[in-house]
């Protein structure tokens, strides 16, 4: 599903955010980026959807070369790739149904089908009674649920998550886990960026960890 | 959903987001169209009035002296060598008085002291119809004046030249409320397009990263443009059509508008105002578009 070979950022001319990145992840496996603050996960994850794009290298998701991709061919790999970002980008002017709902409207999904599936993953992220909610008035782990919901709303291929735990309990924490598994279950692949031991120690998913903008180990989670 | 029903969902939030300054645009649209098409108006209707009038227009040649048999022809082959009209008529000096007399109906009698031949004898020249523009009229008397044994030209030249003029006042009017049309209406809605996109970033950015297409994007701001032109131009013209039957019902009876006889547009002119409106607004919408939502 994706593949990088020898990708370098940078940004100016004396800061590498990374460099000789090469490594590749399987269609519907469930993938861990881990790492410090400042180590390159979230640039990863960006080059990974073509938010921004490598000073050098090849990145090939689901087949294309991601940065040679232009119009509608864009839009449509990007339509299959569901992204909840660390700063969640949401609309805070929007109902949390509404935030939810974009995703699906630009792939032209009926209104029925929209409204059913935006209530469903509410009901699965314990947000139901926030449907009608303004978000900016939400919580911040709220907002990252919302953003987290929309990721997966549209049944993407490849969902790329960004701290997703960052600012929620245990509790709610497991009900996010559980979502994201039920998505990898259904075929989706997954990629989480995260520092949070308690999500990728006790599994068999494999585990990428990134110092200083390369790659530092790539292991296997121990099963519990 | 498909895609019609999703870019028209999104120009109607567009519309409702940012309703205040769509508003504004709305009117300037509306004002600029009423504008325009008020002098349209009054021009459409001094040709109509000008034509009507030039369909009486007649040049009357006065003669010194009553011209015989050999005289009337050779005037009428100089007449004919400058141009072909659609009629010459000799009028003498008794049928001159016979017109008069009948022009003055019950008044008659102020006659009876008068010599039968006190008029002076004429010709009555009708040009041709597609030679009645002013210049062509005045060049025409003045050759008509050179010919032998003429007195004087007469065709109502300071009301000809009143109107010329002042069709030609109405010329320049229409032309520049055009322009202001043009300018206003392309401005004003590029003007409001590009506020929506700039107050609208953070959402065409996310549009972008969840997979819209750029037609997706770009779209309702095209819908927002042919709604500005649309509804700016009924607004505009249903205002003037209001203000046309005011003039009507308020300055009814025998006066100057009897004698314009003062229409309303035909429907294909108002077909045309409101799509050169739309068309205007749609370009005014598709610069900014792509001068400021780059994708």
């Amino acid at each position: 599903m994706i593949e990088m070979i020898k990708v370098r950022r940078t940004y100016g001319t004396d800061i590498t955010a990374l460099s000789d990145i090469s490594f590749s992840v399987e269609t519907g496996e469930m993938f861990f980026l881990i790492g410090r603050s400042g180590a390159g996960k979230t640039t990863l994850l960006k080059l990974t959807c073509n938010m921004e794009t490598p000073s050098n290298g090849l990145i090939e998701v689901a087949g294309y070369d991601i940065n040679k991709l232009k119009g509608n061919d864009l839009a449509h790999l990007r339509q299959r790739i569901g992204v909840a970002y660390q700063d969640f980008k949401l609309l805070d002017d929007r109902t949390v149904a509404e935030n939810i709902a974009i995703a699906m409207e630009v792939s032209y999904k009926k209104p029925r089908a929209i409204k059913h599936q935006v209530r469903d993953l509410l009901d699965q992220l314990q947000l139901s009674d926030k449907h009608n909610t303004i978000t900016g008035e939400l919580s911040r782990g709220e907002q990252q649920r919302v953003a987290l919901a929309r990721a997966v709303a549209n049944s993407p291929r490849l969902i790329l998550v960004d701290e997703p735990t960052g600012n929620l309990d245990a509790s709610t924490t497991e009900q996010v886990m559980k979502l994201l598994t039920r998505s990898n279950k259904a075929g989706a692949t997954i990629v989480i960026a995260t520092h949070d031991k308690s999500i990728y120690e006790q599994n068999k998913h494999r585990i990428m960890e990134l110092r200083d903008g390369t790659i530092f180990s790539l292991t296997r989670g121990e099963q519990p | 959903m498909n895609f019609w029903f999703a870019v028209f969902r999104q120009a109607g939030r567009n519309l409702r987001q940012t309703w205040a300054s769509q508003f504004m645009t709305f009117l300037t649209v509306s004002l600029s169209v009423l504008i325009f098409a008020f002098f349209y108006l009054i021009y459409t209707n001094m040709i109509g009035a000008g034509d009507r009038l030039s369909d009486d227009l007649r040049l009357i040649v006065y003669l010194e002296d009553e011209p015989g048999k050999e005289m009337q022809e050779q005037l009428r082959r100089k007449i004919v060598n400058f141009d072909d009209v659609e009629k010459i008529q000799f009028i003498s000096k008794e049928e001159a008085y016979k017109r008069f007399a009948g022009q003055l109906g019950d008044e008659s009698d102020v006659l009876t002291d008068m010599p039968k031949n006190f008029l002076p004898a004429s010709i009555e020249v009708v040009p041709l119809k597609n030679l009645r523009s002013y210049n062509q009229i005045k060049l025409f008397s003045e050759y008509l004046a050179s010919l032998p044994g003429t007195e004087k030209v007469q065709y109502g030249q300071e009301w000809i030249e009143k109107f010329y003029y002042f069709t030609r006042l109405i010329t320049i009017v229409v032309l520049l409320s055009g322009t202001l049309l043009i300018l206003t209406a392309t401005f004003m809605v590029a003007y409001t397009i590009r506020l929506t996109i700039m107050g609208r970033q953070a959402e065409l950015e996310l549009l972008r990263l969840v997979g819209a297409t750029n037609s997706y994007i770009r779209t309702p701001f095209l819908i927002e443009g042919i709604l500005q032109g649309f509804m700016g131009s009924i607004i505009g013209l249903s205002a003037l059509y209001g203000l046309f039957q005011w003039i009507r019902s308020h300055f009814a009876g025998p006066g100057i508008l009897n004698l314009f006889q003062f229409n309303f547009f035909s429907p294909i002119v108002i077909v045309s105002i409101i799509l050169g409106s739309i068309c205007l607004c749609s370009l005014g919408s598709y610069t900014s578009i792509r001068k400021f939502l780059k994708l």
